[in-house]
């Protein structure tokens, strides 16, 4: 026979201390994970994008003809859980060579803990083989030295659905107005002219980026480097022109699944789309066929600014600790081999930093031209131009405006991302 | 887990209870009875310390600290402090307070309901099913099912308009506390099987007689549901009740798919926020006082919930 009271206690200790594995199990994930090892011809890539598992083999083989490394990719499907892997494995010599990362504050918020080797001379020769745009270097450097060579370079456009622009009869906008003037005669044809969410949480900085880019570039750099602030007229002029195009009914519903964007543009049930060309091969396995779709640099918002676009690009960085980092800095010094990159873009169908590397996606194609044509100042995307806490708690408070698009939030918006900033930066520059 | 131990523990009671009428003598464990019990719990005891004791601690030691993932130092009661400081972490707590009461009287409530008439009826037994089949599915499925009905663009709105209706302006999802109240009804569509199947199991263990008796007497309809039946299902109700508090205080999977806590913070609850703490803004230490907060309030609540419950047993 059991006592009741010890019985009680017993089950009561165990019962509260089962109740919250999730609670407990936050310890024992933090301590990281073995991702090391791999062949002895070949240098691990670690990463969270499990549809480049077949470019990274396919890069990997042209340099091994190269280097004598090909690549063996690892691959953890959340971008969370990837994070979290990386951050604790980099500490140990169970890392991945390599390591797929972002560019710009989340690429030198790696480096600064000391994970990641030192890419400078390995930039300064691909540089001198005129592999890579000098001009980019600060996005992927941290204090002074680089720690990350480009993957890819994404522009963010406006894609869009050729059939409906023809049905409609109107043509990609070359101005703010006519862009205006677009979407107006889209919406008037039961089409909802642009796609916008914030229910995979990032999404919701896309619209208030390109906005405030196409006002002022200027501007959005001095606030994205903490030299301007939220609650300035210009971010409020930004917030209400999204204001008013959310009232004239331009927008999808806030929380429509951003998984759906590709075949929401597919079918014509929303004509455009801003997005990076990193979408692109996305948009062609939705069923876009050639000439159903294309894409345009939006106009700029004041038609005096000099334009610009918004450029994102991952990165590929060295882990510091790991024992085959001599092969690893070699694989990294010709990663943007022209040979390397023509395979590796044509597979991921987006564009590569090189700008040796031409390509034939028709898509791309046109992307390319307008950029020769127009020459747009390049600004690194919100994601990755601000201390990533800044960013993760500011994409939050925009979702929650997209929410509540309405005028009378703008004021409190600005002022709760304006009080975050001045909390976050001066973490950040304290060094924590 | 959580919930098997609060089971295996109420069921215990429920059986020291039946074996009440019948009682034993009491045996007096002698020392060496106690030392042989002793190879037989090392197992159990490790793997309960190793499993979960001992990250416990290390993450009761963690949120003492300012900890990126990469360095970490010693900083005391700061991340406490700066939680409560916090209106997120407000919002949340209020949120995880709606989640507990929401889940108390709604599957609580509505799985008594479904036994209940489902007992009485012909063909109830087979009735009961549907009730009970979203229970076979996993959180991550009910939550995208829901996603489904419940967006903007969703079949809820659909259906709203179809029948001549004026669908929210603002979704379902977008806006507080709609969004969690919407959420909690569809956590009960998904867990209310669970508590059909305990009520089942307590209704028919009512012995016909009571019944009768309470019959005899002159009660009838919800007079013989309140005085009689509803009394002799105390038991299996503690267990459901236990198991919904704990279930309510963790819940995480549902929101973190349908708002993954948004707009904004709108609709995060403390799993949540621990979760976006640690995972999102990597502040591990953050996370981790938010993990023993939970942590306390799950504890405090069960064992004020039981003690009450055998107190007055």
């Amino acid at each position: 026979m059991y006592r009741s009271y010890g019985m009680k206690r017993r089950s009561l200790v165990a019962a509260a201390v089962g109740g919250v594995p999730f609670a407990i199990g936050l310890a024992g994930c933090s301590q990281g994970s073995s991702s090391g090892g791999g062949s002895s011809d070949a240098v691990t890539l670690n990463g969270d994008r499990a549809d480049f598992t077949d470019a990274y083999k396919l890069a990997g083989a042209e340099l091994e003809a190269i280097t004598g490394y090909g690549i063996e990719p690892r691959n953890v499907p959340s971008t969370e859980n990837y994070q979290q892997v990386v951050r604790s494995s980099l500490q140990t010599e169970s890392t991945t060579d390599l390591v797929k990362w972002w560019n710009g504050y989340r690429l030198q918020d790696l480096a600064r803990s000391g994970g990641l080797a030192d890419l400078s001379q390995q930039w300064e020769s691909a540089v001198d083989k005129g592999w890579v745009n000098p001009e980019t270097r600060e996005s992927f450097s941290y204090d002074g030295k680089v720690y990350g060579m480009p993957m890819y370079k994404s522009y963010w456009v406006m894609f869009y659905n050729t059939n409906v622009f023809d049905e409609v009869g109107i043509a990609p906008p070359t101005t703010w107005e006519e862009f205006d003037q677009n979407n107006a005669a889209l919406k008037d044809a039961g089409v909802t002219p642009l796609f916008a969410t914030q229910e995979a949480g990032w999404t919701s900085s896309i619209w208030f980026a390109e906005l405030l880019s196409k006002l002022d570039p200027q501007f959005y750099v001095a606030l994205m480097a903490g030299e301007a602030k939220y609650t300035d007229e210009t971010t409020q002029e930004a917030m209400r022109i999204w204001s008013e195009m959310y009232a004239k009914g331009y927008f999808t519903a806030a929380d429509v699944a951003w998984d759906s964007e590709p075949s929401l543009l597919a079918n014509g049930e929303v004509a455009q789309v801003p997005m990076g060309t990193w979408r692109n091969g996305t948009f062609a396995e939705a069923g876009l066929g050639e000439g159903d779709y294309s894409a345009f640099l939006l106009p700029m918002i004041d038609p005096n600014a000099a334009p610009s676009t918004i450029v994102e690009s991952g990165v590929i960085s060295v882990a510091e600790k790991t024992p085959k980092q001599e092969a690893a800095l070699e694989t990294m010094a010709n990663w943007l081999d022209p040979a390397v990159q023509q395979v590796w873009v044509e597979n991921i169908k987006d564009t590569s930093a090189n700008p040796q590397v031409t390509t034939d996606d028709p898509i791309l194609g046109t992307v390319l031209e307008a950029v020769s044509a127009q020459t747009p100042t390049e600004l690194v995307r919100y994601w990755e131009a601000s201390p990533p806490a800044l960013i993760e708690g500011g994409v939050q408070y925009l979702g929650a405006f997209m929410a509540d698009p309405s005028e009378a939030n703008i004021m409190p918006t600005l002022e709760n991302l304006q009080a975050l900033a001045d909390e976050e930066w001066a973490k950040w520059d304290a060094g924590s | 887990m959580g919930r098997g131990f609060i089971a295996m523990a109420l069921l215990e009671k429920q059986r020291t209870e039946a074996g009440a009428g019948n009682p034993r003598p009491r045996l007096s464990l002698r020392t060496k009875d106690r030392l042989s019990a002793v190879p037989f719990l090392v197992g159990p005891v490790a793997l309960v310390g190793v499993m979960l004791l001992v990250p416990f601690v290390a993450t009761a030691y963690q949120s003492l600290t300012d900890d990126d993932g990469f360095t970490s130092s010693f900083i005391g009661f700061d991340n406490y402090v700066a939680l409560l400081e916090d209106p997120t972490f407000v919002r949340s707590l209020l949120n995880t307070l709606l989640w507990t009461v929401g889940t108390l009287i709604l599957p609580v409530g509505i799985g008594l309901l479904i036994a209940v008439l489902t007992n009485a009826v012909p063909g109830g037994r087979w009735l009961k099913y549907v009730f009970v089949l979203p229970y076979a599915l996993s959180g991550t499925a009910t939550a995208v099912i829901w996603g489904f009905i419940l967006r903007s663009d969703g079949a809820l709105n659909q259906a709203i308009e179809f029948f001549g209706g004026d669908a929210a302006a603002s979704g379902w999802l977008l806006t507080w506390p709609t969004n969690t109240i919407v959420m909690i009804v569809a956590s009960t569509w998904q867990a209310t099987g669970v508590t059909v199947i305990l009520f089942m199991i307590g209704l028919q263990a009512i012995p016909k007689e009571v019944v009768q008796a309470g019959e005899l007497d002159g009660a009838s309809g919800l007079r013989l549901f309140w005085h009689v039946i509803l009394p002799q299902l105390r038991p299996v109700t503690i267990v459901v009740i236990g198991m919904s508090i704990a279930n309510s205080l963790r819940v995480f999977d549902l929101i973190w798919l349908l708002t993954k806590g948004g707009p904004g913070a709108a609709s995060e609850t403390l799993a949540v926020t621990m979760y976006r703490q640690t995972f999102i803004l990597s502040d591990y230490g953050a996370g981790a006082a938010v993990a023993v907060v939970l942590s306390v309030i799950v504890v405090g609540a069960s064992w004020f919930y039981l003690r009450h419950q055998y107190k007055r047993g």
